[in-house]
């Protein structure tokens, strides 16, 4: 990589020997080392804590070591299984649905139809709204009586939905809210990386054949394999850390049908005070992320030599 | 060949497939504005009605509800202090969040550009900054929170641009990193001939050539500290407030008052959208944090 | 020339918003409002401030409602008077409901502590106390340069409230309890008795005097088209939603199942097994899953299908606007229902607005016996459901002198009186001086004059009226350490309930366990003596 200052590496051209080769290594590190020091601060340090925590119960007085008593309670509690549960099956669904509906209007507006810059611009918009706004006005869009969705459907003749009261379509309501304010950033990713496939290559396709679908899935979606997945990859770790909207549109509930695990570590830690067990939960939602992350690095680690 | 919306397009006449397909892709396009711009519209004429209007269904002003500007007076006038304290509140914390990111930063994203590491790879060292956007926030918000509470920090500033400049500080780093690859070598090595050090290599020429880019990180980095609720939410709670709490506030003991949260979403809106319109060409590399060219 | 100012006035909004009328008939409401509290302000006692006070500020946290919403209002009202009276002033800060307890615990425990008093949630108090985070009161009570409040005329419920063990610590402000309310006009109608008596095989009972009596009527009113053809007709609104405060209906309908009156001379005395609800008073076992909790929570299942499916998703607004909006049929809720039901603005029922205290039960639970008893008469059992949100001083405070005076001055009759007859204060009656005479010294004429009908008005009062004074049982109030904790518990386990996820008894298993582990974990014995000391169990 010619854009390496010391293009040679630390060798250097042999004539400054080691003296030479430590203050190269020690001016690159002067540099990395402020961020590196902050995020180590800021970053594991509080980690070591949490896990730290992890192995306490928090009782009047203060904390108490108990080992993996907290690990052990986790695995028969079948809230923290309800909970790992949602946020799994909230990921799936929002990562699916943003990336089918961003794909395919990121298709639709490829075409170059008149409005496009409007239409990309507006679509800034969704991911910059604050979500616990969005979630506070979602009550009144899917008021069960009264709502205007529900409204709609009334008017073509369709039974009003219980968006809020019923377990399984109050998770379709937050997925909504999700999907409503994600599905720009897969739209715009695709959208880029379309305009990025050559033209040429795309005429050259057409001429072989005038259906457009082997042309999507034999060229196009290959050549946009690799921003389709970071997009994947970057999706699917912010919809885990769902908890701002079922905190504000669902409260968790009804029950603990919507509870996502990062709302069930801010209610037992910050709301119960139960902070050990809390820290437990924090723990595995770590450990699942790092698997998350493993396969990043493995996948597409190379992009960041 | 690009049209004038600047995208391209395939060259030759349409066929009537593609008239086709061009109407339903204008049908889907008008369909997705419709549906981004909703929320919008209703966030603004909820903040324009009556409380017991809220209840009741109406989408059109004066022809179904009686519009009243009393929401806004109330949140402008009675509540003003509250509402520009957690503006500004805000835009400091942004702000701070901002500059401690782009600072250490587009520092160290000069040296994992300019530089080959030893012991620690180059893409060790990237993937230390990128894992941060994995990290969820419950499993920092815990000590952090009793941290706070030890030094005296909670309710401050200080706590909330710390943390918030951790959580930006990938893209800091990764667009940075970028930008510096993008500058040629020779450029530097003039100054270095002439003995400048690194530092100032860095400061009087790279960092110059990579103005749109750090406007855009530091653009980035501000808007997602604008939204973010779960920190600001749990470690502050009267001087410190920033505006993404302060729509929480509006949950009372009788439930939440909608037309304040309107008033407040379309206030709390009103300068990531400005701001992000400005650097929209940058969004796209910005959010995947460089992975892919916008 | 009032008129003419008035007129302008409307004229005005009419060219502004085109809410000409709401515009007029605020702005002569204002100027009553004014004047009564003018007079309030002249009448209460003032004790004797101290002049060295001229200047200082404390700072007060409570509920964030601004400046006419409910609690913070009153707060934000009285501050220039306050000036008046003392020349010092105080700042108000406004904490998200939700997150009350989290971040005054926060400020309480840390070193940089902000507050100087909390108007919050007697909830609190057990951590409050147990944590020795607050002061008593006591020698403020009777301290001559204090304003004085009437302590013997605070319904004895609410007394025991502002005391923990031998002290007081909170002041007299706000009262909160649950009761029923209903529509007037549907229950006196010929039409729907002879349908209910023809079903039900008994008379429309003009109020349900047991809960049983009231799930038939709401059967009844949910089955039948009171409110026109093809128009949504409830039989009752109840805010079930999860993490807003839904268990309160769960608990006043199972406490006239649970609380018994103890035997021999003194019915109110707290025995294990009378007078007694969430816990065994020997041993800290809960109690929750017991028979009259299962059928309790049977019940409000069955009311919940009376009313409603979106009630699971209804916060207190979207409950009360069922009710207001003239949809349900009956309302069981706080005392904000009748003041919301006055004003035009929110509801359409203003002048049918009935009201009546909790209902009980004709059996009631032998814990000794572990078997159901016939109640003589019916088992009346009144609570105080609620935050009843009080004000206490913190041990930081730097002036609680002060603060304690402020306290002290919105506690007094006149002041307190006026906060119950104007709506936006949220603050409820539970004094004498709020109720009617010959009981009490209010007129209905105090509220009349703030815009409320007549009977309506009546009815509400005296509803509360009997219930704080003359219902001869209460059900007791938890407030000891780690309350949210088991209330979150009871509120999350009670949705699955009512949203059919688990059986009654397997929610209320669930709760049980959930209790236990929140118990040991805070310490067993710990938890005993203080679960004691608040409910006032000395053995037996």
């Amino acid at each position: 990589m010619s854009t390496t200052l010391e293009a040679r590496g630390p060798e250097g051209d042999g004539a400054g020997g080691t003296s030479w080769r430590r203050s190269y290594h020690l001016r690159a590190w002067s540099f990395t080392a402020p961020g590196v020091v902050w995020v180590f601060a800021f970053t594991i340090f509080p980690l070591a804590h949490t896990l730290y925590l992890s192995l306490q119960s928090t009782g009047l007085g203060g904390n108490r070591f108990v080992g993996l008593r907290n690990f052990v309670r986790l695995w028969s509690d079948y809230r923290f299984w309800s909970a790992l549960r949602l946020t799994l099956t909230f990921v799936a669904v929002s990562v699916v649905v943003t990336l089918v509906v961003g794909t395919v209007l990121a298709l639709a507006v490829n075409r170059g139809v008149r409005g496009t810059r409007v239409f990309r611009t507006l679509s800034i918009l969704p991911m910059f709204a604050a979500p616990i706004a969005l979630g506070y006005l979602g009550l009144t869009i899917f008021y069960q009586q009264g709502g205007p969705i529900n409204n709609v459907l009334a008017a073509v003749g369709l039974r009003p939905v219980p968006w809020l009261s019923d377990g399984r379509w109050a998770l379709v309501s937050i997925l909504a809210v999700d999907v409503w304010q994600w599905t720009p950033f897969v739209f715009l990713v695709v959208l880029a990386a379309l305009q990025n496939v050559p033209a040429e290559l795309l005429e050259a396709a057409r001429i072989e054949t005038s259906s457009s679908w082997p042309v999507l899935t034999r060229i196009t979606f290959p050549l946009i394999r690799g921003p389709l997945g970071t997009v994947i990859i970057l999706r699917i770790v912010e919809a885990f850390k769902v908890f701002d909207i079922p905190f504000t549109l669902t409260n968790g509930g009804p029950g603990v049908a919507t509870r996502s695990l990062t709302y069930d570590v801010y209610t037992t830690g910050l709301r119960n005070q139960n902070f050990g067990y809390a820290a437990s939960i924090a723990v595995v939602m770590l450990v699942l992320v790092m698997v998350v992350a493993i396969v990043f690095y493995r996948s597409y680690g190379s992009t960041y030599e | 060949m690009t049209d004038r919306d600047g995208i391209r397009r395939l060259g030759g006449v349409p066929a009537r497939s593609d008239r086709l397909k061009d109407v339903v892709a204008s049908a889907i396009l008008v369909l997705a504005a419709v549906w981004v711009l909703f929320p919008f519209y209703w966030a603004a004429i909820t903040s324009l009605k009556q409380p017991v209007d809220v209840f009741r269904l109406s989408f059109v002003p004066w022809v179904q509800f009686s519009p009243t500007l009393s929401n806004w007076r109330s949140e402008l006038f009675y509540r003003g202090s509250a509402i520009f304290g957690g503006l500004g509140n805000s835009f400091l914390i942004g702000l701070g969040a901002c500059l401690v990111a782009m600072a250490l930063g587009t520092l160290a994203g000069y040296g994992l550009a300019r530089f080959r590491y030893r012991g620690w790879r180059n893409r060790d060292i990237s993937l230390y900054f990128l894992s941060q956007r994995f990290l969820p926030p419950a499993a920092t918000i815990l000590p952090f929170f009793y941290f706070a509470q030890r030094l005296d920090l909670l309710d401050t500033r200080i706590i909330l641009i710390a943390a918030n400049a951790t959580f930006t500080m990938p893209f800091a780093v990764l667009l940075m990193r970028d930008a510096f690859h993008g500058i040629p070598i020779e450029m530097e090595e003039a100054a270095r001939v002439d003995g400048a050090s690194s530092l100032q290599i860095l400061l009087r020429i790279s960092l110059p050539l990579t103005a749109p880019t750090l406007v855009a990180a530091g653009i980035i980095s501000f808007a997602f500290t604008w939204n973010e609720f779960l920190f600001a939410f749990v470690l502050s709670y009267s001087r410190a407030v920033p505006m993404s709490v302060l729509i929480a506030g509006t949950q009372d003991v009788m439930g939440v008052q909608f037309w304040y949260v309107s008033t407040r979403l379309l206030l709390a809106i009103l300068p990531p959208a400005i701001v992000v319109l400005i650097v929209q060409r940058y969004i796209v590399t910005g959010l995947t944090l460089g992975a892919v060219k916008g | 020339m009032a008129k003419r100012c008035s007129t302008y006035a409307v004229l005005a909004g009419f060219l502004l918003v085109g809410t000409a009328g709401v515009s007029q008939a605020a702005a002569s409401m204002d100027e009553l409002e004014k004047s009564t509290a003018e007079k309030a302000f002249a009448a209460a006692p003032k004790g004797k401030p101290n002049p060295a006070w001229k200047g200082q500020t404390f700072t007060i946290a409570t509920l964030a409602a601004g400046p006419r919403g409910a609690i913070s209002g009153p707060l934000y009202f009285w501050k220039p008077y306050f000036e008046k009276l003392t020349g010092a002033t105080y700042r108000v800060v406004e904490i998200a409901f939700g997150d009350m307890q989290a971040k005054i615990e926060t400020d309480f425990a840390s070193g940089a502590s902000q507050y100087d008093a909390v108007v919050g949630g007697q909830f609190m108090m057990g951590d409050y106390v147990a944590n020795d985070w607050i002061i008593p009161v006591d020698k403020y009570l009777n301290d001559p340069s204090y304003p004085k409040m009437d302590l013997d005329s605070i319904a004895p419920a609410y007394k025991a409230l502002d005391r923990w063990g031998d002290h007081w610590y909170a002041f007299n402000n706000d009262h909160d309890g649950m009761i029923l309310y209903y529509r007037r006009d549907l229950f006196s109608d010929k039409k729907w008795q002879d349908q209910f008596q023809v079903k039900y095989k008994y008379a429309l009972p003009n109020p349900p005097k047991t809960w049983q009596q009231l799930l038939d009527v709401a059967s009844f009113f949910n089955s039948v088209e009171w409110n026109g053809p093809g128009k949504e007709h409830q039989g009752v609104s109840l805010h079930l939603k999860v993490g807003e405060q839904g268990f309160f209906d769960f608990l006043s309908i199972a406490a006239p199942y649970v609380v018994s009156a103890a035997p021999g001379g003194n019915p109110k005395k707290v025995t294990r097994y009378n007078n007694v609800f969430w816990f065994d008073p020997t041993d800290m076992k809960p109690l929750v899953n017991t028979a009259p909790f299962v059928k309790a929570l049977e019940t409000e299942i069955a009311l919940y299908k009376a009313g409603s499916s979106a009630q699971l998703s209804w916060a207190l607004g979207e409950a009360w606007n069922a009710f207001l909006g003239g949809q349900a049929a009956m309302c069981y809720s706080f005392g904000d229902v009748t003041p919301l039901a006055e004003s035009a603005a929110n509801s359409v029922i203003k002048g049918k607005v009935a009201a009546s205290p909790t209902p009980g039960s004709t059996e009631v639970w032998d814990f000794q016996g572990k078997k159901w008893v016939k109640a003589s008469g019916v088992n009346l059992v009144g609570n105080v459901d609620g935050a009843s949100w009080s004000g206490v001083i913190s041990r930081k405070a730097k002036n609680p002198d002060l603060v304690a005076y402020f306290l002290a001055w919105q506690g007094t009759p006149e002041i307190n009186h006026w906060n119950t007859t104007w709506g936006f204060t949220g603050i409820n009656p539970g004094t004498k001086y709020d109720f009617f005479a010959p009981f009490g010294t209010a007129k209905v004429e105090d509220y009349v004059n703030a815009g409320y009908d007549r009977q309506d008005a009546i009815d509400y009062v005296n509803a509360y009226q009997k219930q704080d004074f003359e219902y001869p049982l209460q059900l007791p109030y938890l407030r000891i350490p780690g309350t949210p904790a088991y209330l979150e518990s009871l509120d999350v386990h009670l949705s699955e309930a009512l949203s059919g996820h688990v059986s009654a008894q397997e929610a209320l298993n669930r709760i049980a366990s959930d209790w236990d582990e929140i118990t040991d974990r805070l310490e067993r014995d710990k938890q005993v003596k203080f679960y004691r000391e608040a409910i006032g169990y000395t053995g037996g």
